[in-house]
């Protein structure tokens, strides 16, 4: 039984304290933003991964949950807690918990669904929260949600995501190789089979749901707060199909796959940008390319179910 | 020696898809330990009969008792706790987990693993897993599957995938075991011993098992009992030699004479 042991855990903390303090010191504050960015899409790639990775529930709707996150905690913190960032913590979480709600009503009438009708009801989830912040014009509306508190300083931002990312991979790694997870793979193969074996598949793809859905909130609500301003276009479809090309390209249902990938797509983009390609922006031509050959090459993605450790 | 129990009793079930009778006012019981086969031609509602018992389709009309519970309403994972585990006529192993992963599985659904122990990874979770794997491994071992146990399952030979799925069954502690045509595919060797393999099964685990089956040769040498179904009515009950000079049976498998 492999579990993540204890000098793994010292050897992560010590290289993400050196990380961050190069960071600081050493680098300007576009990388330090790219840096929060990754990790924030790393829980993204996470929260996906779990639904559709392990338990094979396909989901299109991760960016309804991480809309509802990041307006949720951006609305307290300015309503309730006089925009101070010291409370960006608790509000994330309830931005979370708010999620896991919207979670637990889009599983109720899922679990019936398989496959592309799953992806067509979370899409739509999606589409009907967006649609809402759309037309709230308390919330800013299409015009989008202005002045956002934001973490005041990099060190503090780096460390409260970095906090939220380990929390997200720690608990959805721990599922995913407990007793949970192997109901998860079960269903993930045969429903059928696994009914048959005792398991109850409806519950067990609810609780997967809410689990996707918390941590989806969660990230959102750091989102919000690592960009200050966001808009319901921010959350659209698109969001939710870059969320899921992180999670296929690191390896469905490999945890640490998703936090490759979303370092890898994080920083494609930039370093791309940066070619000297004499005014020509090519890179939305390459990028493309890149991850096209990428899923013939290695269709299961980068780790498959594997982990790194 | 006092009359046996009825482990399971099926009583004047009934199910219609549109305007098909698949199953009409169909009426059996299985003694405890006892070795009950179903037989019937091609679409006779075997199947159906059994999709029933084992709670994926609902029954129109009937009852259905495991002993003096009456499990017709019941959802598959249910029936499955009350004590009944089956296996499939085409094979339904998870072809991703190991041998040991599908047989474990099976056995943490009698078990009651909390969510805080294994977010945390306790030591008592860990020591659970640990016994649960041991369990396991050892269930493999009467079987003689252990030296496989880290293996894909879908990279088993066909034989070995159909011990593997009883094994996967009797890992959830049934009472009664239902085998859907697990001859089917299998060569003349490779039926003697699955025939072993049943006697084995029942004897070892102390089971009622019901069995469902096209090879007739296997059906009539293991069989205490059979029950012959045709067109969706119960045709037949009784010995194997009772069936096999039966000629309502007969006429059903050969046709009438003219």
């Amino acid at each position: 039984m492999n579990f993540v042991a204890k000098n793994k855990l010292l050897f992560f903390f010590i290289s993400f304290v050196a990380v961050g303090v190069i960071c600081q010191f050493a680098l300007n504050s576009y990388i330090q933003a790219l840096v929060v960015s990754f990790m924030i899409n790393a829980i993204m790639a996470l929260s996906l991964n779990f639904i559709t990775g392990v338990a094979n529930q396909f989901s299109l709707g991760q960016a309804g949950f991480m809309a509802l996150g990041a307006y949720t905690s951006a609305v307290l913190t300015k309503v309730f807690l006089a925009d101070q960032w010291y409370f960006i913590p608790l509000t994330a979480l309830a931005g979370a918990v708010v999620a896991t709600v919207a979670g637990y009503l889009v599983a109720l009438p899922s679990f019936k669904l398989r496959g592309d009708y799953l992806a067509i009801v979370t899409m739509g989830f999606a589409e009907i929260v967006r649609v809402l912040f759309l037309n709230w014009n308390f919330v800013g509306g299409p015009r989008g949600y202005n002045g956002v508190v934001k973490w005041p300083e990099f060190l503090i931002s780096y460390g409260f995501t970095g906090l939220a990312l380990f929390l997200t991979f720690m608990v959805l790694y721990h599922l995913k190789i407990s007793w949970f997870g192997r109901n998860l793979w079960a269903l993930n193969e045969d429903e059928i089979a696994a009914e048959v074996m005792g398991t109850p598949i409806a519950k067990n793809k609810r609780f997967a749901f809410l689990f996707s859905a918390f941590f989806a909130g969660l990230g959102g609500a750091l989102y919000g707060h690592h960009l200050g301003y966001f808009s319901p276009a921010s959350f659209g479809f698109l969001m939710s199909v870059q969320i899921l090309i992180f999670a296929v390209l690191g390896g469905l249902g490999s945890m640490s796959g998703s936090i490759l990938a979303a370092g890898i797509l994080t920083a494609l983009p930039e370093i791309l940008r940066s070619l000297p390609t004499g005014g020509l922006d090519i890179r939305m031509i390459v990028f493309p390319i890149l991850l096209i050959l990428l899923m013939i090459l290695r269709p299961q993605g980068l780790l498959g179910r594997k982990e790194l450790f | 020696m006092s009359a046996p129990t009825k482990m399971l009793s099926v009583e004047n079930l009934n199910l219609s898809f549109g305007g098909i009778k698949a199953v009409d006012q169909v009426s059996f019981h299985i003694f405890e330990n006892e070795l009950l086969g179903l037989i019937g031609p091609n679409g006779a509602g075997k199947t159906t009969v059994f999709n029933m018992i084992s709670g994926f389709y609902r029954a129109d009309s009937g009852t259905i008792k495991l002993r003096e519970d009456v499990i017709n309403e019941y959802s598959p994972d249910k029936v499955n706790k009350a004590g009944i585990a089956r296996t499939f006529q085409n094979i339904r192993l998870f072809g991703e987990l190991t041998v040991v992963e599908n047989v474990l599985l099976a056995m943490q659904q009698t078990e009651t693993l909390g969510w805080i122990e294994s977010l945390f990874r306790t030591k008592s979770y860990r020591d659970k897993e640990k016994a649960l794997y041991d369990r396991s491994v050892e269930l493999l071992k009467i079987f003689s599957l252990d030296h496989l146990a880290e293996e894909f399952s879908r990279n088993l030979p066909y034989g070995l995938q159909r011990k593997l799925e009883i094994v996967r069954a009797l890992a959830t502690k049934p009472k009664l075991l239902i085998l859907d045509e697990p001859a089917a595919g299998m060569n003349h060797q490779e039926t003697e011993d699955l025939k072993k393999l049943i006697h084995f099964v029942k004897q070892k685990f102390n089971l009622t098992v019901l069995l469902i089956e096209h090879d007739m040769k296997l059906i009539m040498s293991i069989c205490e009992r059979i029950v012959v179904l045709n067109r969706g009515i119960k045709i037949a009950e009784g010995l194997p030699s009772e069936i096999k000079a039966n000629t309502s049976v007969i006429e059903a498998y050969l046709g009438k004479r003219s």
